[in-house]
């Protein structure tokens, strides 16, 4: 097993136990949930084969709902988010061979196409589980602010994990 | 084989994208009760609306047999309502039967009521055709009247119908007489009219004011003395007799329900006035 699999293992089981303990029971404002685990399918190299990819984020999801207790809405979610996420990356970087780090990451793609790529991921992620979730746009307005807050929260929460993952890897290397 | 292998892994992604979504779906709404409870609620109107349009389909298929199955019962129905028409037509003639008084000098006499299945008027010999025959007592040269008056004779019996010979048919005479008088005459039409008839043969003596009425004379056992037959409206002199106009009660032009006289005696006075015809041609001998 390589090292970044084992980085990429470790990280996993520590946003998932992150995930089902902590940030999945935090709601902030009654409508903003945190989604960290995201952050695995969102920085798996780029090289990795996208059925790879889609297995992880659905794997991850299901995980989440089990935690969650709630069936599918995560797993829909994910495997949704990882199969798009090289389209969603290209619409930002549309040269993915001139990257000198596989994984995307501030460092990779610059905070402004980093920030762009994952506001979108994390858009589509909260819309797609905010949906599934309610199932109906009897109150449009809770699942549009719900959209906002989640995506808001997440991004905030992603970026500072970017930068403290990033910050511990380059200590390891120097 | 080879281009199926080749056609899975060239869209493995789409192919297990596909899969995790309808596994995330199915874990969706068969887990989570309230996407469950969602799921089968717009499972119940999308199916509604699939199979109402199905049906309105191949509802048209169908009906040839429903127009089939329709068309029985409507002949069923038919028949039902003849039967019924029929139970009350015969409880109307009961009542009616019931409602008109019989005299009791009429004791020798019985009716029959007969419905009126077809008649004219307008013809130079009318006859009247009647639902009653032989299997209901009915014989020939039996009278018949209505509520209002004399209607004809019997004249050919069958085992349910019968054919009359109406007033208004030359070859009945009738032997009537002006109501209150003893003086007979013969009561025939002349083909002018079907509200008139003419009574002739009436002596010259015979004192009448227009406006009498007049009867059967009884003379006969056709019908029984006193049923009325019309008012006088005209009076014709002749030679020797008179001849009289008569309004006539009856209005066969409505006629509907009439009563056929029965007369318990008529077969005995047939009897005796044949014997006495006989015994007078004996004695000539």
């Amino acid at each position: 097993m390589t090292r970044t699999s084992l980085y990429f293992l470790l990280l996993s089981i520590i946003l998932l136990l992150a995930q089902g303990i902590v940030f999945s029971h935090v709601c902030l404002f009654g409508v903003a949930v945190p989604f960290v685990f995201i952050f695995v399918p969102i920085t798996l190299p780029l090289t990795l084969n996208r059925n790879w990819v889609i297995t992880i984020g659905f794997i991850m999801g299901m995980i989440v709902d089990i935690f969650c207790d709630t069936p599918g809405v995560n797993a829909l979610a994910a495997t949704l988010m990882s199969a798009s996420r090289s389209s969603i990356l290209r619409l930002y970087f549309p040269h993915e061979q001139d990257l000198t780090d596989p994984c995307p990451s501030i460092k990779s793609l610059g905070l402004s196409v980093f920030l762009r790529y994952l506001v979108t991921i994390t858009l589509l992620y909260s819309m797609i589980a905010m949906i599934a979730d309610s199932l109906t746009f009897f109150n449009i307005l809770h699942i549009v602010s719900g959209i906002a807050g989640s995506t808001i929260l997440s991004s905030a929460l992603l970026l500072a994990l970017d930068y403290l993952t990033s910050t511990q890897r380059r200590e390891k290397r120097l | 084989m080879r281009n199926l292998i080749r056609f899975f892994i060239r869209y493995s992604t789409w192919i297990l994208t596909i899969i995790y979504v309808v596994a995330s779906c199915c874990l969706l709404f068969s887990r989570n009760p309230y996407q469950h409870h969602l799921f089968l609620t717009s499972a119940g109107v999308l199916g509604r609306t699939v199979y109402g349009a199905a049906n309105s389909v191949t509802s048209y298929f169908y009906l040839r047999d429903i127009n089939a199955d329709l068309q029985t019962r409507n002949a069923d129905l038919e028949l039902e309502i003849l039967k019924l028409k029929h139970i009350i037509k015969q409880y109307e003639n009961k009542e009616y039967a019931d409602s008109v008084p019989v005299d009791t000098a009429l004791q020798r006499y019985n009716f029959v009521l007969a419905n009126v299945i077809n008649n004219s008027i307008n013809r130079s010999h009318n006859y009247i055709t009647i639902d009653k025959g032989s299997l209901d007592g009915l014989a020939p040269e039996m009278g018949v009247v209505d509520q209002n008056g004399v209607v004809g004779i019997v004249n050919v019996v069958g085992p349910h119908a019968s054919r009359v010979m109406s007033v208004l048919n030359p070859y009945l005479r009738n032997s009537c007489k002006i109501k209150g008088q003893e003086l007979v005459g013969s009561l025939v039409w002349d083909g002018e009219s079907p509200l008139e008839a003419v009574l002739e043969e009436l002596p010259q003596h015979a004192e009448f004011n227009l406006g009498d009425t007049v009867v059967t004379s009884g003379l006969s056992t056709v019908f029984p003395e006193g049923v009325p037959v019309g008012i006088v409206v005209d009076a014709i002199a002749e030679e020797n007799f008179r001849t009289l106009r008569v309004r006539l009660f009856t209005d066969f032009s409505t006629l509907s329900t009439v009563r056929i006289v029965v007369d318990y005696l008529s077969d005995e006075i047939k009897a005796v006035e044949d014997d006495d015809r006989q015994t007078g041609s004996g004695n000539k001998k």
